[in-house]
């Protein structure tokens, strides 16, 4: 295309400020407004939630992944159905979007259902664990999802198992898992990727990197410029992604998961992102006080969602005038209200929440059941 | 007794090595993990032969890394395998803790059943042989006490094969405590089974020595020192029966108590430190279901709480002996 293009062309159409690298250059214009759709999904996932727990619907910690939508959408976008994905705290999204792209209704889709997700958010008998442990703490074996605990980094082995186990299968499977840069200063998160690393295992480790980990900076976790030369020492690639830019980390993750593929082995994928709100909503008030206020203002200037239509109006996949319909970007949970986002998205989340609401807790006795595995 | 001129009674270990090898050939969703597991055939040699068997796909050589050995493990049975993992001394169980604990022990619980997962983690376990501080632990304590987890200690040949291969077919997890003093005991070698034949199901006490005087709880090592102590006690007019517990996790409570109604008088014997100790346990529930039917207070004798000391003298002093054993039965038979 640029080859053809006339130097009068190029003046009338600016260059766009990113060049899309091998794998999101193959996207369609279908697939770039579904993923502008996804990183609106998301982002109303986590300012919905915000708002019923402001509504004081609901117990326990949201650790919003708000800013950081393009890792989770981007990192999915590029997966097979049957891969495995290990997600943590702040990507609650991740488990209702995994394989979003076989069609959000699709009832055979490897991802769970938006209504389980609000089921087990709202801590209902209808969650995939029966609402068991809290919040982002379910998984499926079903779908391929490692059930996530609250020991940072401690599903790591458990992603090199499952696709251990695949591989021997005469599968070819990849497992992404996604960790906090803080928990990468954590002992298993060494002995699990050096472990893949000798088996040549195809775990793609997903680092966002939002600069704090609870109450302390990154330089604190770790003393390197870039934390994707961690993987120099495993002898695995360590890439960089802007983890604002959905096509950037859909670029690098896929790069990554087809090496792994291939049989290479693992491999580390930074992408830098920013907090944008406090470590849970308990501590938006102190996060405030704890982080320089231009840090913060910084760390906010680029929403994924801008990020993108920007991008894609670049491309020409999005117009001008489109590109200002549903306005989310830059608002905040207590600023951003459903007309901020495209009908399909506020309806699909709505039926989660309808589902939960109206689904029952577990009976109490069920506290004292699956301790063990009876009648074999 | 005049040994036959070729033996084909077998020691504790390869009893376990048989266990091993049956079940890797009978299921072939098996896999083993462990330090120099493969091409040493493990730091005993319980895993002799195994990778020549089996391949080094099944029998995986792992880094000294033992909380990823359980946490791929994990995965593993996650995604449809059954594997034994081997803690090269189950002292190093310890740096594995957080993937016992929190991710296996918890994954049935926390899926509502959707999840189970069949793993054996086992190793050379107890004192006794100079081991000091770092090769001599019983540390069952800190897994009964972690909901989930089965835990099972053979003292013979027969057990050490049927309860591994009763455990490698469990859908739970299970820690598997092998008294590395018994593995090649001439004197307690005897003829074990071959197959399904040798199958001992978990969660089944044994009464080692029928008695009448008072009944002594133990397993592992001790339960040698408690079949001494018993003919001690023979001497002095008292007849012990002693009950090998063999599985703690789940516990055959009904085994003790049965004994404990007739008897009416309990010792226990473990040599893990006394506080939070399972003979703390033991003598907690019999306290709970059969006071009435005791003539004494029950009693225990354990490991004192400290560490394991190396030299002979050192460790005969912390940990139980035949000598204290007798002792306090004699007082719990003449109080
Ligand atoms: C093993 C462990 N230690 C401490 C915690 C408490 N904790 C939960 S999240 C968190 C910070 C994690 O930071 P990071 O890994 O950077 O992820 P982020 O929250 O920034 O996404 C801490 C300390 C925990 N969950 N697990
Ligand atoms: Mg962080």
């Amino acid at each position: 295309m640029a080859s053809t293009a006339t130097e009068s062309d190029q003046k009338k159409k600016p260059r766009p400020t990113y060049t899309p690298g091998p794998y999101s250059a193959k996207l369609t214009p279908e697939d770039h407004r579904e993923l502008l759709l996804q990183l609106y999904l998301a982002r109303y996932f986590d300012v919905r939630l915000i708002k019923e727990k402001k509504r004081g619907r609901l117990r326990g910690t949201l650790y919003s992944s708000h800013n950081q939508e393009a890792i989770i959408v981007g990192s999915l976008f590029g997966l097979k159905p049957e891969d495995w994905i290990s997600p943590i705290h702040r990507d609650m999204p991740a488990f209702f979007m995994k394989d979003l792209r076989s069609g959000w209704r699709n009832p055979d889709r490897m991802g769970m259902t938006v209504q389980e997700v609000c089921a087990q958010v709202w801590g209902r008998a209808t969650s995939p664990g029966r609402a068991r442990d809290n919040w982002s703490h379910i998984g499926s074996k079903a779908k391929h999802i490692i059930h996530s605990t609250s020991m940072l980094a401690g599903t790591i082995p458990a992603a090199c198992g499952v696709v251990y186990a695949d591989r021997m299968n005469g599968g070819d499977a990849v497992c992404l898992t996604f960790n906090g840069e803080g928990s990468t200063a954590q002992g298993v998160f060494h002995e699990a990727i050096n472990f893949a690393a000798v088996h040549k295992l195809p775990v793609v480790t997903v680092i966002e990197n939002n600069q704090w980990a609870y109450g302390t900076p990154a330089e604190l976790e770790y003393s390197l410029e870039d934390f994707a030369r961690r993987a120099d020492g495993y002898g695995i690639p360590g890439l960089i992604a802007d983890g604002q830019n959905v096509f950037d980390v859909y670029d690098k993750i896929s790069e990554a998961v087809e090496w792994a593929r291939a049989g290479k082995g693992p491999s580390i994928v930074e992408c830098k992102t920013f907090r944008a709100y406090g470590h849970g909503d308990h501590d938006d008030d102190r996060a405030a006080k704890y982080r320089p206020a231009d840090e913060v203002e910084e760390g906010r200037s680029r929403d994924p969602i801008a990020v993108m239509k920007k991008l894609m109006v670049e491309f020409g996949t999005l117009k001008p005038d489109e590109a200002k319909e549903f306005m989310a970007e830059g608002k905040g949970a207590s600023e951003v209200t459903n007309d901020d986002f495209p009908p399909q998205v506020v309806d699909y989340l709505s039926e989660g929440v309808e589902f939960a609401v109206n689904s029952p807790e577990p009976a109490a006795e069920e506290g004292g059941m699956w301790v063990f595995k009876e009648g074999h | 007794m005049a040994a036959p001129a070729v033996s084909t009674k077998k020691n504790y270990l390869t009893a376990l090595k048989e266990a091993i090898s049956e079940e890797m050939g009978s299921n072939p969703d098996m896999l083993c993990i462990g330090e120099d597991i493969g091409i040493l055939g493990g730091a005993f040699g319980v895993t002799d032969g195994l990778q020549a068997k089996f391949g080094a796909e099944r029998v995986i050589d792992a880094p000294i890394s033992e909380a990823a050995i359980v946490g791929v493990a994990c995965g593993m049975c996650l995604n449809g395998k059954t594997v034994m993992a081997e803690m090269q001394f189950i002292d190093f169980i310890s740096c594995g803790f957080d993937q016992i604990v929190n991710m296996t022990a918890t994954y049935h619980y926390r899926t509502a059943g959707e999840v189970a997962i069949p793993m054996v983690i086992r190793g050379p376990a107890g004192g006794y042989g100079g081991g000091a501080l770092y090769h001599s632990q019983m540390n069952e304590a800190w897994f009964a006490n972690s909901p989930g987890l089965k835990i099972v200690c053979p003292s013979t040949p027969k057990d050490a094969k049927g309860l591994l291969k009763a455990s490698l077919r469990d859908p739970n997890p299970v820690i598997f405590y092998e008294m590395k003093e018994l593995y090649r005991q001439r004197a307690i070698e005897e003829d074990v089974a071959d197959g399904d034949e040798a199958l001992v199901p978990l969660g089944q006490a044994q009464v080692r020595r029928k008695g009448e005087s008072l009944t002594i709880v133990t397993y592992g090592n001790n339960v040698y020192h408690c079949l001494q102590a018993a003919e001690n006690l023979d001497k002095e007019g008292f007849s012990a029966e002693v009950v090998d517990l063999r599985t703690l996790v789940p516990l055959d409570q009904n085994t003790i108590l049965e004994s404990v109604k007739k008897t009416n008088r309990l010792l226990v014997v473990n040599e893990a430190p006394r506080t939070c100790g399972f003979a703390g346990e033991v003598l907690a529930r019999i306290a709970e279901e059969a006071f009435e039917h005791l003539d004494a207070p029950p009693s225990r004798i354990t490991r004192l709480d400290t560490p394991v000391p190396w030299v002979k003298p050192l460790e005969s002093f912390v940990l139980p002996s035949v000598e204290k054993i007798t002792e306090a039965a004699l007082r719990v038979c003449r109080y």
